[in-house]
């Protein structure tokens, strides 16, 4: 294969198989930008920001933790804690700290429950997401409550003539990047999801595989500061997608379930084709209804291109 | 020495379920004591057994180190076939056969790219899930469903001696999935898939085709669940689903059954009894949703704990 094409179709790239979802988002943008003239508005450039920046978020921290063999089902209920936190009658110094401890310490859960206590990921992030859950309800019975202006301003209006949505998102990629792609523990995430050997290169795996759990769920805290700071109220409920998209969109970017194998680059494609989809077809004016039946059948194509060894998870 | 580790040993290997409903048991005994007839508590098994029918196939496919997330999809779709009024001229019959199809169809889809494209399979399911939900939807366009047949209401109030025919299906359905997992070759495969694939593989094991099988089981059970739901609800419904798969996982992992541990059907039957006697207790003592949340997360968590601390003693 000629070098361009090793480049885009990498054959056993640790990186995974995202230039596929990236052609694919092309072809989106471009059948979207011939098709309605909305799409390229500056309104409608800002409003994909706005809706991908907490589903970047999330899906960064899912990624981490789907790199070391895991998964986090837990997401979802942190964002709903997170907001429910913040729109309790308290200063914005006292909440948002309260919150990311909350979530670090939700993260700390499933981490000691995953490697020092053998716990399947998917069974300790099922029954700790209920716990969660039944604490963002305790927190805030029903959507309501009122979040302190300064969080507020934080995610709506501009910073140095740059939309805050777009501050927010270029930050979670740097950051993101220089976690995943810029660090030692970055590279020691792919050393233990690639293979058993990684411990006795002198990895610490549990240590790592704990810290991969806490990043995932202070991801998740930090999307429910930006959603709660959109939404300037509290909501039990609101981030109940957030488990599933944010894996679908994990999975959509070449990240391999069964660790090892992603990269910052596919998941942010992944990230930005949901947000595509739902936004163009809503210019579209697609059903709500064909619109899930489209990302599923997306979600389906990419992942049966992917080819795999194990069978199972 | 050795006659106490091997009596604690024997008392490991019963399953968290038990343990569970049995502490449950005394605790409703003790704070209701008038709750302890066979015709509340009937009533109350009859409420879960859809999920106790969604954990037989999820108990094969979780053995098999797979997982179905799609017994959501699978139920609305069944629903809205019967309560959409489509099939209204139809006799009975023919709808049951329909819906049967329906899951098999789902669950061949589901096996044979878990199985053959050898696909994730929470991804996998996920998928299908969120196809099925979005076609139903789409179906309905926001339309509110229609009545279901008066005979599948009939079916479900039917009582023999007290206890609800739903039940009784469960409890002849569960023995006849523990007698075929007992005495078939399948259930053999199933058995030593779930001790250990590679191994499987290297005995002949046909690994591919048994986890498409044990999907393609997992989808028809979701079907019967499915009929068992809708004729509980008379009507038909677009929204259920996620938690009673999130519940059907817990179930089983309650009953014992692990990815990668042999398939077994009773514990993961008591596991089901305990979200209904949970259910109970918590309504009595008065606990609302988030404590509800909280407390069964707990249980599925410590069940866990204490068998992941088992695997490894062994």
């Amino acid at each position: 294969m000629s070098k361009v094409g090793r480049i885009f179709f990498p054959a056993n790239s640790r990186h995974g198989l995202w230039t596929i979802p990236l052609l694919v988002a092309i072809c989106c943008c471009v059948g979207l930008a011939i098709s309605t003239a909305d799409f390229v508005s500056r309104q409608n450039v800002l409003n994909l920001f706005a809706q991908a920046a907490p589903l970047i978020l999330v899906s960064i921290g899912q990624m981490i933790v789907i790199l070391v063999k895991g998964l986090d089902l837990s997401v979802g209920s942190v964002v709903s804690l997170t907001t429910g936190i913040l729109s309790l009658n308290a200063p914005f110094y006292v909440t948002v700290p309260a919150a990311m401890l909350t979530a670090a310490v939700v993260g700390l859960l499933n981490g000691v429950a995953v490697t020092r206590f053998r716990v399947h990921p998917i069974i300790a992030t099922l029954s700790i997401m209920g716990i969660t859950q039944g604490a963002a309800m305790f927190v805030r019975p029903s959507a309501g409550g009122t979040v302190a202006s300064e969080i507020v301003a934080l995610v709506s209006g501009e910073l140095f003539g740059i939309y805050m949505p777009v501050i927010w998102t270029i930050a979670a990629i740097l950051v993101g990047w220089r976690i995943v792609h810029g660090s030692r523990f970055g590279l020691h995430l792919f050393a233990i999801g690639g293979g058993e050997t990684a411990a006795t290169f002198g990895i610490a795996e549990q240590r790592n595989e704990v810290a991969a759990y806490v990043l995932s769920s202070c991801f998740a805290a930090a999307a429910g500061i930006f959603l709660a700071g959109r939404i300037a109220s509290g909501d039990p409920n609101i981030g109940t997608q957030y488990a599933v998209d944010s894996i679908t969109a994990v999975a959509l970017g070449g990240t391999q379930l069964a660790g090892g194998i992603g990269s910052l680059h596919g998941t942010l494609i992944g990230c930005g084709l949901l947000a595509l989809i739902a936004n163009g077809m809503n210019l579209l004016n697609v059903s709500a209804f064909v619109q899930t039946i489209v990302k599923g059948a997306i979600l389906l194509l990419v992942i049966a291109l992917q080819p795999r060894k194990n069978i199972g998870l | 020495m050795t006659s106490r580790s091997s009596l604690l040993r024997a008392a490991l290997r019963i399953p968290p379920s038990c343990v569970v409903f049995a502490v449950l048991l005394i605790t409703l005994w003790v704070l209701r004591p008038n709750m302890m007839n066979p015709a509340i508590l009937g009533t109350f098994a009859r409420q879960v057994v859809p999920l106790g029918i969604v954990v037989l196939g999820q108990l094969l496919v979780i053995s098999s180190r797979s997982i179905d997330l799609s017994a959501g999809g699978i139920i609305l779709l069944v629903n809205y076939l019967i309560s959409s009024g489509l099939l209204y001229s139809w006799p009975l019959l023919p709808i049951i056969l329909l819906c049967l199809g329906v899951g098999l169809a789902v669950g061949l889809v589901n096996g044979l790219l878990v199985g053959k494209r050898r696909a994730s399979a929470v991804i996998v399911t996920l998928a299908i899930n969120i196809v099925l939900i979005g076609l139903v939807e789409y179906l309905a366009n926001g339309k509110p469903p229609g009545d279901v047949p008066a005979e599948f209401r009939a079916l479900y109030n039917l009582r023999f001696w007290t206890i609800p025919a739903p039940v009784m299906f469960w409890i002849a359905l569960a023995g006849i999935m523990s007698a075929f997992l007992g005495a078939s070759v399948f259930g053999r495969f199933v058995w030593s898939i779930g001790s250990n694939p590679t191994s499987a593989h290297f005995s002949g094991v046909p690994v591919e085709r048994t986890v498409v099988a044990a999907h393609v089981i997992a989808g028809l059970m979701s079907a019967v669940a499915a009929l068992v739901q809708t004729s509980s609800i008379a009507v038909g419904s677009v929204r259920f689903g996620p938690e009673l798969v999130m519940n059907s996982i817990a179930a089983t992992i309650l009953g014992g059954v692990v990815f990668g541990r042999p398939a077994e059907v009773w514990g993961p039957f008591v596991g089901v009894l305990c979200f209904a006697l949970l259910f109970v207790v918590m309504t009595t003592m008065g606990v609302q949703e988030p404590g509800k949340l909280i407390v069964q997360g707990l249980i599925i968590l410590l069940a866990a704990i204490f068998y992941g601390l088992r695997s490894k003693s062994n």
